[in-house]
């Protein structure tokens, strides 16, 4: 008989500490605490060691992470790109809507 | 062991400089990164083109690189000439630190996809790496909860550090209520620890298949419905179906071409269901019989009825 293995969903319910989230998304905490000052993330809690992120942040921290490595973007950039493909997203998904009516 | 034309690949001239290898490599990559392009096949040239300027953009990969001849083609079955790599001292970047240069592992690296697989140090008894991996799965899939076999290629390094792309196939329980974007756990199934039972975990990156019928975005579905003219106009009870079996729905009387209905909660089944929109989409039957122009015509006089009445202003 195969068995297949039970996962869990990364959603809001789960929260991730800044070792936890570097150890997760493979960005070093240096970066997180940099990307967090510029916004691109809003942990819970005040000081680094008491920040908690939202297991939902975790596609947006691996595509960051992806972004800085592959075009050696610094962190201010890393927020614009991010904040533009939100809205690209959103464009095109509306464009999705448009047509379909 | 297949010849690849980097050149071809980052398009740019064999004797192009260092700076114009760099150039036409960014600017690629700017138009096939897989976070910004949505072409589907962007993932495979994206990784094509790292591999690439992996080779080219490093100056003494590139002129062992060279040596191999400018006469093959792409895809073309090739042996390396021998002591094509005499004479090179590398610097060992991306090389492990110490020891002697180890020409095949550059070699490997260069021609055995080994992009992206960098063995990073570790402290000694630490648990395993956390591994990711995207996977494609039907939104019936999330609708329902589903058992799947899915297939990912593992980058694996043997002791002498050589890197090979191993298939491996997980059988996984995919949970009802999973959202593209969001990301499946699972425990223990990433890289190995240096103990038993600390291994890293998996993470899989859910994304659906482009379905012919359904649209989704983030939690709601949406559906174009197409409706007879007399559906729309007088209203009625229809049949629409969802990822997970069909559910009656009524269309109000006087509905438009384009109207949005909203089915609550027949979105995607999360915590927090979403929503189905059924977008009405007004057919009409061709005018192809004797019955069916007099119906038409019956329309056109029992209407006064102008379609551009406010159309010119």
């Amino acid at each position: 008989m195969t068995t297949y293995l039970q996962g869990h969903i990364v959603d809001e319910s789960i929260e991730f500490t800044l070792v936890e989230l570097s150890q997760v998304s493979g960005a070093s905490e240096e970066e997180l605490t940099l990307w967090v000052s510029e916004g691109v993330f809003e942990p819970k809690g005040e000081r680094p060691q008491e920040w908690r992120f939202s297991g939902a942040a975790l596609q947006r921290v691996r595509t960051a992470q992806r972004l800085a490595r592959d075009f050696e973007i610094n962190p201010p950039g890393v927020a614009l790109v991010l904040d533009l493909l939100d809205e690209i997203d959103s464009l095109r998904s509306r464009a999705k809507r448009l047509r379909g009516g | 062991m297949k010849y690849k034309d980097y050149y071809q690949t980052l398009n740019v001239e064999r004797d192009a400089s260092q700076e114009d290898v760099k150039r036409s490599y960014r600017k690629l990559a700017r138009k096939y990164h897989p976070d910004v392009s949505k072409l589907p096949d962007a993932e495979d040239r994206f990784k094509e083109l790292g591999e690439a300027y992996d080779v080219l953009g490093d100056p003494e990969k590139r002129a062992a690189y060279d040596r191999m001849g400018s006469e093959w083609r792409n895809g073309q079955d090739f042996e390396p000439p021998p002591n094509w790599d005499e004479g090179f001292e590398f610097r060992g970047a991306g090389n492990q630190a110490g020891g002697q240069p180890d020409f095949h592992d550059i070699f490997e690296k260069m021609f055995g996809g080994a992009h992206g697989a960098h063995a990073r140090q570790r402290p000694v008894d630490a648990r395993g790496e956390d591994h990711h991996a995207k996977v494609l799965i039907d939104l019936e899939d999330s609708y329902r909860g589903a058992q799947r076999s899915i297939s990912l290629q593992v980058p694996v390094m043997d002791a002498q550090g050589h890197v090979s792309l191993e298939t491996r196939t997980l059988n996984v329980t995919i949970p009802k209520g999973i959202r593209a974007g969001q990301h499946l756990r699972l425990s223990g199934q990433g890289g190995a620890g240096t103990t038993l039972g600390t291994a890293g975990d998996l993470y899989l990156e859910i994304a659906f298949r482009e379905h012919p019928r359904f649209q989704v975005d983030g939690r709601d579905v949406s559906l174009e419905l197409p409706v007879a003219p007399w559906e729309a106009a007088l209203g009625a009870q229809i049949a629409v179906p969802t990822p997970d079996g069909s559910v009656e729905m009524t269309v109000p009387a006087g509905s438009s071409g384009g109207r949005r209905l909203r089915l609550k909660g027949k979105g995607v089944p999360a915590s927090q269901p979403g929503d189905l929109y059924v977008i009405l989409n007004i057919v009409l039957p061709p005018a192809d019989s004797d019955s069916a122009k007099a119906a038409y015509g019956a329309m056109q006089q029992a209407f006064n009825f102008d379609p551009r009445a406010h159309f010119y202003r």
